[in-house]
Parts: structure tokens; C-alpha cells; sequence
């Protein structure tokens, strides 16, 4: 099966550049044509547009009102800076920003290598190919809800099967979720056992794709094991690595039923409260839709500055 | 020529019906909720708010926690209930929803609100009068409620029903209250050497026994508190309440909870936790856990309502011999709370009446629907607990002897709780609000041993200035 | 035999190299088979425990008390089937319009190429930066009432299947897949007279088969994994999801039924994987994400 790889190919580029009707000239004027081809274009557009304006993109420039108004038994009245100003000064602020990028760390830390080292690991056995692919796609299928609270269980201190493991092999018992320092790095341990089968299967497929020969040559020049994969795993990879990274990232920031059921959302201290987590805690907890939409805006800036920034880091690279 | 033809209607096809797709996807949506304003069903009720239900009348209320089956036994009750019901009013359609867990969680019921789309009669706490107004959610029930149609109203507790009123109109009608005590698991007080019926009366003593109930090993918990899902600092509130104090001032502007009551409280949950070790490993603990881990002989004793029993007995499968109750420590005051149904503004009067009279019929007549004692016992439903109980003269007479006649279990386990009854107190303003920030508060304590108790207090004490602020 | 990887195969083929592989194949054997199959015997294995067994400390590994008859109680207050209809309805659902409303989306942005294109096309792309979560609350209000419409979609299943179209991922998975079909193949249709949706539909399709197969499997997973929208959107509890259904259930069981629940909430689409595993990893793995 021919699969058409998601490279950026320059050809492609250079259709797009093309005027996009040639061909021999027809009756019927330049003018209607074009009409004509711009109605059915759109006509397929719609739908997706339509969901998009309604579901995304006016919730986005709502999200952006919200955070400057105040609702006050139905009545909607403009207050300025009033809800960053609350935002600020609410004492989680800053915590939930350090939790964030603590969280993103980890996350980026075990949720990406984790699953490509997994991916390695596998592509090189012999055997047993299948089995290994299926027990690391396995949690994916179960309900997240009950992963979690198994998880939650299973970290429990009293009767949690994870401090008899550490038992058995002679290390100490810890607190996990209920340990203000641990209880982050819980949330992912679980959140990557349950959503890494998913990468780890495409890296899998990455890593086929490798040709043998460039081994076969880095051999040649005594490359070591680490070396190969550095030279030549890695940039082979490349392209789909920066892509699950960048969905890594998102999905980072999307997290919310892990810490929520795990540690209740805020965690021991607040440890385990993030900025959705805040948002969250705005808009249904304290009813302060103003407040969620301003640190929702926050969040929004900061992530549209971190996207132009990956843009552009990825195109420098294309050069 | 004609394939150009073909073409274009090929294309308009094309495009007509996917735009025809999304329109229908986007107009076809059924409306929810917003359908049930207005409009009397059968038409044949008194326009007289408060004559009661015109029994021809034809309607459908919907309502919210309705027992689920892992309540089999009250479900049970509550169907019965709903038959005997429509023996009187025939045309009264009672649709019941349920949720396994909790009927009421905050977040969600926040959401609920703001987007109006509670039940006809919907399910709330004390608590949420405030929000519900905020958000226009209940009718103004005054004008229907009255002798005729909830015949004991008058021997309803003033404080009771004062939670439901604002301004002096009344906006629900109550199917519980409580005050908190100290409920204990008499198997361990037994085997720690500690005498189930005299419960610890002082944070000392409680502090000692459950040091003493903790030393049986066995991962066996003394004193257990909660510190997630705003039930922390419900708990934390209710402590400070037994030692005179207040978590927010007189105003209901400031937090006044950063000051010694605060720090005593803090202090000697931090001791227990981490200098005595009597208060398990597990925390962030919500409401529903403790109460797993006293059913399973745990956990020696918590602060809690008395109808956590029922929960235990029912749910847990637990035995209520094995529990008794004593008055909160401290006994300066206690928190009192409870449930009551309210009903969504702008509904037909005809439903409003409905309503009336389920609630009337299920909740608030002595000797039937929830006082129906005897059923209860039959059913094998703990009868004997203190509370709910908001009666007052004949109507208490009445449900007293029919609850000692038809108890389950020993009521002198309640002994210490009913003899020494401590003034109750009703929550803080934005109550759910201030609990959230106060969980905070719990879990600190109860997570880290080297909590900073002074800067956990002042932080929360800042945030819940700021909740309170916001109004 | 399989290509070439990073380990050369001479080096395998050496004794040394070969009791190495053996020893490395059983401790990763044993190491996954623990960490992914390890949870699941505790939770099914637990789910046979009495109430005082599932919390006993230390805990027990293999049951001491077996009561097979926490999964009768844990079917009777669960509602599972209800549950994983909802669930599997509403997945479908938003399939089926991501289907239509992605695929052809994807397909003018890519081969139509309409005026304001790559504009629209940049505006979906940029909504994949924003979290969800972040739109939660305008998006929850919209859902309240749909401007224009004025319709509210609470507790209906277009709270669950409209949002889900706006699936950037899945459009830009999809045009950069329609972008390599060549354009002759196209080209060559248009000049038999084939319109645009004959074209999608009789040449496009066909050979998009394996992005298809992703794309679908993201949009189910996508439904299948969400909890806060739900949770949020359809507060009737008949109209549940799995995972609102079995967190409703957390706090109203006791501990071993609940996780007698967590079993049998896992097992129908364990079933589900374990029949179709073939199809469903080709389709992750051989479908257009190739690095």
C-alpha cells in the first residue's frame, strides 16, 4: 500500500503556488467559471465552517468578551481590567502557572520518550511483535474514568498494590497522590500509562519505514548503539516526532479528568491545580465566568505566542 | 453540451446537500428544556395559587434524585410512593431521575443552573438559596404553600424553613436536616478500650482516643477527616463552629478563620496526622469515603450527620449496630444544614401545585413517604436516628413514638448525641465557595507534615475575601 | 524476515549476542506484561474481594474471599448497557459528521481550492493550539443557545456531534492526504465529466482508505475518552456517558462493587479491541503517518 507520507514535499508546495484554474481555455467567461468553481469549493466547505464558527471560532472571540464583562443576575455590564486584576491577585495564580509547566515537564519528559523508547525497544525484538503492540495499546481502550480509578487505587498508601511493589523490591513507601512533592508526577505516571499506546504504535510504524541501509553505513563508521540512534533513528523520525510533540503539547494542556479524579483537581497544597484546573474551578466552583474567561484569555495569549514560535522554529528547519 | 449540464446539476447537488445536511443538523436539534414553560397541561386547575391540585388535572413533573438502584430499598419506597400518590392525583405523571452517587455536586449544579436546565423540581442544599436566586432558578412558592395544601407547615421548625425563605418568601420545602456530631464505630472504641457510649466531648479527648484506636494496627485510622470536593472545608467550618468560632464575620465580607480558633483547629489535626499518625495514610478524601472506610471497621470516628448511617447501612452494606453518635466536640455550636427540593421558575401553576403535593405526600406529611417508620423497619432501613427531624409539637410527639416504636436499632447508641444537644449554626455566606478554598486548608494539613499552618490559613483567608467580594 | 534495524544482525547471530537478545526479549516480556496486564488483574481480581479484604493493609494478591456476587450488584446499580449505548451512539455520531463535513472539507481546502481558502484553512489550523478547556465556558454558553438558532442543545446528542466536527487535527490529516493524490488522476476524471462529489466520492475515497481508518479511529477515541464536555452537556443522567455514568457511580458503592464496575465497563470494548486489533492497528500504524 502506497502511503503518502505527510512530508511537506516540495512538489506540493509548487502545485499550490500554480494559478489554481489552468488549462485550456473554455467558453463561458473566466469570470462564471471561477464563480462557479468558488460555489462548489464552499459548498464543501460549509458544514466544517459552519461548526467551526459556531463551536470554535465564536466561543473564542466570547472567551475574549467574557473576560472583560461581569454577569450579574442576567445583566451583563463591562468592568474593565476587574477580572484580571482578580485573576492576579488570587493566591493560586502563580502556583497554577509553576504546576503548569511543571505538569507540561513531565509530562513532555515521560508522555513523549517514554512511548518512542517503548516504540525502539519493541522494533528491535525478534518476537513476540504482536503481543508487545497489544498490551501497549491496551489501556487505550479502557473508559479513562476507570483507568483512573484504578489508578487511584492502586496509589492509594494504605491498601494500594504500587507501595507493595516498591516493598518487594526493597524501596521506600511513598505518599504519591497525597505527597504535595510526588503527587504531580503520579497525575502523569497514570496519564501515560493510559494514552501512550496511541504513540507508541505510530512511532512503531516510523521506525519500520527506516531504511536498513542507513544503519548498515553508520555501522561502518563505528557507530556505537546510542550514536545510531542519535544520527540515525532520530533524524529519521524526525518529522513525525516534532508532530507528536506538538500534539503531546496540546494534549498537555488539555489534561483535566486525571488530576480531577485523581487528587480532587486542586491536589495536596494546591500541588496538583493547573491553569485549566483554575479555569475550571472559575467558572464552576466560584461562578465567576469572567474570571475563567480572563485566565482563559491568559492562557490563550501564551499559547498563540508559543505556536508562532514552534511555526517558526519548524520552518527555519524546513530551510 | 449535455455533460456541461449533467455537471452543473451535479454540482448543485453537491452543493445543496451538504449545506442542507448542516442546516438540518443545526435546526433539527430538539430543544431541551427551554419547551417546558407555561401553558397549564390539562387546563382545568384553579387559577387560585392556593387552592390545592385540582385532582383532574392532567401534568408531568419531573424531579431530580430520585433514589437510585443501588439504594434498592428507598427506591423501592419511592415507587410505592409514586403509585400511592397517583391513587389520589391520577393524572400526575412523577418522573424521577437519579444519579448513582451524590445527587447534588456543586460544579455540576453551578453548570445546572446557569443553564437553567434543572428538573421541575430540583434538589438542593440550604446552602444554594443564594446561587439559586442569583441565577433566577426557583419560583416563589409562598403563595402556594399553606395549611390546605402541606397540612403539618405549621409544625415544621421556623429555622427550617427560615433557610428556604428570602425576603420572606419561601422558596423550597425541606426533606431533611441535620446538625453534626460525632459518629463513631463502637467495634473499635470496644477493642481499643474506649466506652462506645460515652463518645470524646472535647478535641483532647478525641485526640487521645484516637491515638488509642490508631495503636490497633491493621491500617486502622483513630479520627478520619475529609479535605477534597468542598467537603473539607464544610468539615473545617464545622469544626470551627465547636469552638465558638466563625469562618466568615458578621459582615459576610471578611473571612474570619486567620486568627487562634483557626490555628487550634489546623494545629490539632496536623498533630494527629503527623505527631500521632491516628488519622490513616489516605487523605484527600471526599464525602462518601470516610464513611467506606467506618463501614469496613477503618476507622474509628468522624464528624457526620446521623443519616450517613442510612448511606452505610444501604449502600455499604454496613451493620448499624456497630455505630453510634455523640454530640461535636467542643459543643460551642454546631453546623446545621440540609436538603430540600425548590422548583423551577416559570413553570405552569398546575405543576407548581403538582410538585406541592408530591413533596407534601413524600416528604412532609408524619407517617407516610419518608416518616412512613414502619415501612422503613419492614424494609430493612435503619429507624431510630435522631434526624432528619424538623418537627415541633403534636407532629414531633407523633414521629417520635413512631420511631422509637419501630426502631432497628438501639437508640441509646444516639443517647449521647440526643442528651446534649448543642446549638446548631447555619452555614457561611457562599458557603460552597469558601469550602472550596477551605479544602485547600485540609489538604495541606493532612498531605504535608511540614505544613505551614500560618500560611495556609492566610492565603485561604485572602481567597475567601476575594470569593466574598465578588457578589 | 524483517528489514533491517538498529541492532545489526550480525551481531545477533553471535552466541554472546543471541543469550543477550534472549535475556533482553524476557526481562521486556516480563516488564510490559507486568506494568500493562499488572493493573488489570488488580482490578479484576479486586472486583472478587469482600469489603473488608479490598482495603486491607497490606492488600492481599491473590483473593482470600471471592464474591462473584459484586458483578451482579455492580450490573444491577450500574446501568452498563444504557451507558455504553449512549456512548457508543453519540461516538458514532460525531463519526459519521466528521465523516462527511471533515472529509469534504479537507477536500475542497486540498483539490477545490476555493477564494479564502488557505484563510479558512489557517483559522481551523489555529484552533488546534487552544485547548478545550479553555473554551469550556463560551463554548458551554453557546451550547445553551446556539446564536442565529436560538436553539438550546443541552442534554442532546448535537452537544456531542457539532463540536466534534471541528476537528483541526483530523482536517489537516486529511488534506495533507488528499494533497498527494495526484493531480491528473483528478484532472483526468473532470475531463470525463465527473463533478466534484463523483470525483470525491468514485477516485478520492477509494485510495484515502487508510487516513479514513485514522481519522476515524481519533474521532472515536476522541468521544470515547472526554469527560468534562459530557459531564457538562448532558446532565441527564439516562443520557449519561460511560465515563459521567461510572464517576457518578464512585461515591455511591462500595469499594470492591465500584471496582466489579470498573471491570465491566472495560470489558465490552477490551472485547471489542482484542476481535479487531488487525484492523485497528494497521489502521493507526500503516495510515498515512509514516515519518
Amino acid at each position: 500500500m502506497s502511503a503518502p507520507s505527510l512530508t511537506p514535499s516540495k512538489a506540493a508546495g509548487a502545485r499550490h503556488a500554480q494559478p489554481p484554474a489552468d488549462g485550456p481555455p473554455q467558453r463561458g467567461g473566466a469570470f462564471g467559471r471561477s464563480l462557479k468553481r468558488n460555489l462548489t469549493a464552499h459548498g464543501f466547505l460549509i458544514g466544517a465552517v459552519l461548526c467551526f464558527a459556531f463551536f470554535s471560532w465564536y466561543p473564542m472571540v466570547r472567551e475574549f468578551l467574557l473576560a472583560f464583562q461581569k454577569t450579574d443576575r442576567g445583566e451583563v455590564s463591562w468592568v474593565g481590567m476587574e477580572n484580571l486584576e482578580t485573576v492576579f491577585n488570587d493566591p493560586a495564580f502563580w502556583q497554577a502557572w509553576r504546576n503548569t509547566a511543571l505538569f507540561t515537564v513531565l509530562a513532555l519528559v515521560l508522555g513523549f520518550a517514554v512511548p518512542f523508547a517503548v516504540a525502539l525497544v519493541i522494533n528491535e525484538l525478534r518476537h513476540g511483535k504482536g503481543y508487545l503492540r497489544l498490551l501497549v495499546y491496551l489501556p487505550v481502550m479502557l473508559p479513562p474514568v476507570a483507568s483512573v480509578l484504578l489508578f487511584k487505587y492502586l496509589y492509594d498508601p494504605g491498601y494500594g498494590l504500587l507501595n507493595e511493589v516498591f516493598g518487594f523490591f526493597g524501596l521506600p513507601e511513598q505518599q504519591w497522590l497525597q505527597d504535595p512533592g510526588l503527587s504531580m508526577l503520579s497525575v502523569v505516571i497514570a496519564s501515560t500509562w493510559m494514552n501512550m499506546g496511541g504513540a507508541a504504535l505510530i512511532y512503531l510504524a516510523a521506525l519500520q519505514g527506516i531504511p536498513g541501509e542507513l544503519y548498515e553505513a553508520a555501522e561502518l563508521d563505528g557507530a556505537g548503539l546510542l550514536r545510531k540512534i542519535w544520527h540515525v533513528t532520530i533524524p529519521q523520525t524526525r518529522l513525525i516526532l516534532s508532530l507528536m510533540l506538538l500534539m503531546q503539547i496540546i494534549a498537555t494542556m488539555q489534561v483535566f479528568v486525571e488530576p480531577f479524579l485523581l487528587t480532587g483537581g486542586a491536589g495536596p497544597e494546591g500541588s496538583t491545580t493547573t491553569v485549566v484546573y483554575l479555569i475550571y474551578q472559575y467558572a464552576f466552583n466560584f461562578n465567576n465566568y469572567g474570571a475563567a474567561a480572563a485566565l482563559g484569555l491568559l492562557l490563550l495569549v501564551l499559547l498563540a505566542g508559543f505556536s508562532a514560535a514552534y511555526v517558526k522554529l519548524s520552518r527555519a528547519e524546513d530551510e | 453540451m449535455r455533460s456541461a449540464r449533467f455537471r452543473r446539476t451535479r454540482r448543485a447537488g453537491a452543493i445543496t446537500l451538504v449545506s442542507a445536511l448542516t442546516l438540518t443538523a443545526l435546526a433539527a436539534c430538539g430543544t431541551s428544556s427551554s419547551d417546558d414553560g407555561g401553558g397549564s397541561e390539562g387546563g382545568s386547575g384553579s387559577s387560585d395559587p392556593a387552592a390545592p391540585l385540582d385532582p383532574k388535572t392532567k401534568v408531568t413533573i419531573t424531579i431530580d434524585c430520585m433514589p437510585p438502584k443501588a439504594k434498592a430499598a428507598e427506591l423501592k419506597e419511592w415507587q410505592e410512593d409514586v403509585k400511592a400518590f397517583n391513587e389520589i392525583y391520577p393524572n400526575v405523571t412523577i418522573e424521577g431521575r437519579s444519579t448513582p452517587g451524590q445527587c447534588l455536586e456543586p460544579p455540576r449544579f453551578t453548570a445546572m443552573l446557569k443553564a437553567k436546565s434543572q428538573p421541575d423540581v430540583f434538589y438542593t442544599y440550604f446552602t444554594d438559596l443564594p446561587q439559586v436566586l442569583d441565577n433566577d432558578g426557583a419560583e416563589d412558592i409562598t403563595a402556594y404553600v399553606n395549611d390546605g395544601t402541606v397540612p403539618a407547615l405549621k409544625d415544621i421548625d421556623p429555622n427550617v424553613l427560615g433557610s428556604l425563605k428570602h425576603e420572606n418568601k419561601l422558596y423550597g420545602l425541606p426533606t431533611s436536616n441535620y446538625t453534626m456530631g460525632l459518629l463513631i464505630n463502637r467495634k473499635l472504641f470496644e477493642k481499643a478500650g474506649l466506652d462506645p457510649d460515652s463518645p470524646p466531648r472535647t478535641w483532647d479527648e478525641v485526640r487521645t482516643a484516637a491515638k488509642k484506636i490508631a495503636d490497633l494496627g491493621d491500617g486502622i485510622a483513630g479520627f478520619g477527616e475529609y479535605s477534597a470536593g468542598n467537603t473539607g472545608g464544610w468539615h473545617f467550618t464545622a469544626q470551627m463552629y465547636s469552638r465558638g468560632a466563625e469562618v466568615v464575620d458578621e459582615s459576610g465580607k471578611k473571612a474570619a478563620f486567620d486568627n487562634t480558633a483557626g490555628k487550634e483547629v489546623a494545629e490539632n489535626l496536623h498533630a494527629m496526622r503527623w505527631e500521632d499518625g491516628s488519622m490513616g495514610k489516605t487523605q484527600l478524601l471526599k464525602w462518601g469515603d470516610l464513611q467506606k472506610q467506618i463501614a469496613t471497621d477503618k476507622l474509628g470516628m468522624f464528624l457526620a450527620a446521623p443519616d450517613d448511617i442510612t448511606y452505610m447501612v444501604q449502600q455499604l452494606g454496613a451493620d448499624y449496630e456497630n455505630f453510634g453518635m455523640g454530640p461535636i466536640p467542643g459543643e460551642k455550636n454546631t453546623l446545621a444544614g440540609g436538603n430540600s427540593y425548590m422548583i423551577k421558575k416559570g413553570i405552569s401553576a398546575d405543576k407548581i401545585k403538582a410538585a406541592v403535593a408530591w413533596l407534601n405526600f413524600e416528604n412532609l406529611t408524619v407517617g407516610k413517604g419518608q416518616f412512613d417508620w414502619a415501612r422503613k423497619k419492614k424494609d430493612d432501613l435503619p429507624v431510630g436516628l435522631p434526624q432528619p427531624n424538623f418537627w415541633l409539637n403534636e407532629s414531633k410527639k407523633k414521629d417520635d413514638a413512631a420511631r422509637v416504636e419501630h426502631a432497628t436499632m438501639p437508640v441509646e447508641n444516639f443517647k449521647a448525641f440526643m442528651d446534649n444537644p448543642v446549638p446548631g449554626m447555619a452555614e457561611p455566606p457562599k458557603a460552597q465557595e469558601v469550602y472550596k478554598v477551605l479544602d485547600n486548608v485540609m489538604s495541606g494539613l493532612l498531605t504535608n507534615k511540614d505544613a505551614d499552618v500560618d500560611k495556609l490559613l492566610s492565603t485561604a483567608a485572602q481567597q475567601v475575601d476575594q470569593v466574598l467580594a465578588t457578589q | 524476515m524483517s528489514t533491517r534495524t538498529l541492532v545489526s544482525p550480525a551481531q545477533l547471530a553471535r552466541p554472546r549476542g543471541k543469550a543477550l537478545y534472549w535475556v533482553v526479549f524476557g526481562l521486556v516480556v516480563a516488564l510490559f506484561t507486568v506494568v500493562f496486564l499488572g493493573p488489570m488483574y488488580w482490578m479484576v481480581s479486586s472486583g472478587f474481594k469482600d469489603t473488608q479484604e479490598v482495603v486491607r493493609t497490606p492488600p492481599t494478591l491473590v483473593p482470600e474471599s471471592f464474591r462473584p456476587g459484586n458483578y451482579t450488584q455492580a450490573w444491577d446499580v450500574m446501568d452498563l448497557a444504557g451507558l455504553l449505548g449512549n456512548t457508543l451512539f453519540y461516538a458514532f455520531g460525531a463519526l459519521a459528521f466528521q465523516l462527511v463535513f471533515d472529509v469534504a472539507a479537507a477536500y475542497s481546502l486540498s483539490k477545490l481550492r476555493p477564494v479564502l481558502g488557505k484563510a479558512i484553512l489557517g483559522l481551523m489550523l489555529a484552533t488546534l493550539m487552544i485547548p478545550a478547556t479553555v473554551l469550556v465556558v463560551p463554548q458551554y454558553l453557546t451550547v445553551l443557545d446556539v446564536p442565529i438558532f436560538e436553539r438550546n442543545l443541552l442534554n442532546t446528542p448535537w452537544a456531542i456531534w457539532l463540536p466534534s466536527v471541528t476537528n483541526a487535527f483530523n482536517i489537516f490529516l486529511l488534506k495533507r492526504f488528499f494533497d498527494s493524490i495526484p493531480r491528473e488522476l483528478l484532472d483526468a476524471a473532470a475531463m470525463d465529466g465527473a463533478s466534484p462529489m463523483r470525483t470525491l466520492r468514485s477516485i478520492v475515497l477509494p485510495i484515502s482508505r487508510p487516513i479514513l481508518g485514522v481519522v476515524s479511529i481519533f474521532a472515536i477515541v476522541g468521544v470515547w475518552k472526554d469527560f468534562l464536555w459530557p459531564m457538562l452537556t448532558l446532565p441527564d443522567p439516562a443520557k449519561q456517558t460511560l465515563n459521567v455514568g461510572i464517576y457518578s457511580l464512585s461515591n455511591g458503592v462500595p469499594m470492591n462493587v465500584l471496582i466489579a464496575a470498573l471491570t465491566m465497563a472495560s470489558l465490552p470494548t477490551l472485547v471489542i479491541f482484542l476481535i479487531f486489533q488487525r484492523n485497528i492497528m494497521s489502521g493507526l500504524t500503516a495510515g498515512g503517518l509514516k515519518g
